[in-house]
């Protein structure tokens, strides 16, 4: 049974793709998983995002382990 | 005896009442080594946009990150700071203009390590807390906010 990836998305990304959940067959690493989003949702282009895993934001190509939960984040905008 | 430190919940549905901020200013009256409190309230602002003006702010929030990410903050914050005390309250959901959406609260002994806690709390729970900001418009459309 192959693996899957959660992936939550919030604020204006959530919007810009029309859903805020969703699971897809595991992808590797992130530089991986950023290039199947474009492809899955071109809109994603041009929104300003970060994604995290496992909670913890990514700032370069990270292996992405089964069962991860990413999310798609926005610039922060609280307070 | 070490008191421990866990995540909790900082927030809040719906705007932060002025009543709970003066019930927890009260409540600090029995901590007589408390010398100076500094509070931080951020308020809903009522922009004007192009589309629109604003009228209310819908906060989102992924949750689970920001908890843990508010007490890696209150952590180092403590580390840095000889502080008594330290409360942290961020609204999600609808705040209306004019409602108050933040409230940070540090005491210490003497004032300025209260006020030096408090602008630095404020200034990373903005920049690093998922919190998001969508606001509403009295055209009924919504902008998402943008910190500065």
């Amino acid at each position: 049974m192959p693996t899957t990836i959660h992936i939550k998305a919030f604020g204006m990304v959530a919007e810009k793709i029309g859903t805020n959940e969703m699971s897809i067959d595991h992808i590797g690493d992130s530089v991986k998983l950023l290039d199947a989003l474009l492809v899955k949702f071109p809109e994603l282009k041009t929104v300003k995002f970060s994604l995290a895993i496992n909670k913890m934001l990514v700032s370069e190509n990270q292996k992405i382990p089964e069962n991860a939960e990413i999310a798609l984040l926005p610039p922060f905008s609280g307070g | 005896m070490e008191k421990e430190r866990r995540p909790k919940n900082i927030f809040v549905q719906g705007p932060i009442s002025p009543e709970s901020i003066a019930k927890s200013i009260a409540n600090h009256g029995s901590k007589t080594d408390i010398g100076g409190h500094s509070i931080f309230l951020g308020q809903v602002r009522a922009d004007a946009k192009a589309e629109g003006n604003v009228i209310a702010i819908d906060y989102s929030a992924y949750e689970a990150m920001a908890l843990e990410k508010a007490f890696e903050i209150r952590e180092a914050v403590f580390a840095k700071y000889p502080l008594n005390c330290m409360h942290i309250y961020h609204s999600l959901g609808e705040v209306k203009v004019g409602e108050l959406c933040l409230f940070v609260f540090t005491s210490s002994k003497h004032r300025k390590a209260a006020m030096d806690a408090c602008d630095e709390l404020v200034e990373r729970i903005k920049a690093e807390l998922p919190v998001w900001g969508k606001e509403i418009l009295d055209t009924q459309g919504h902008v998402w906010k943008l910190n500065t």
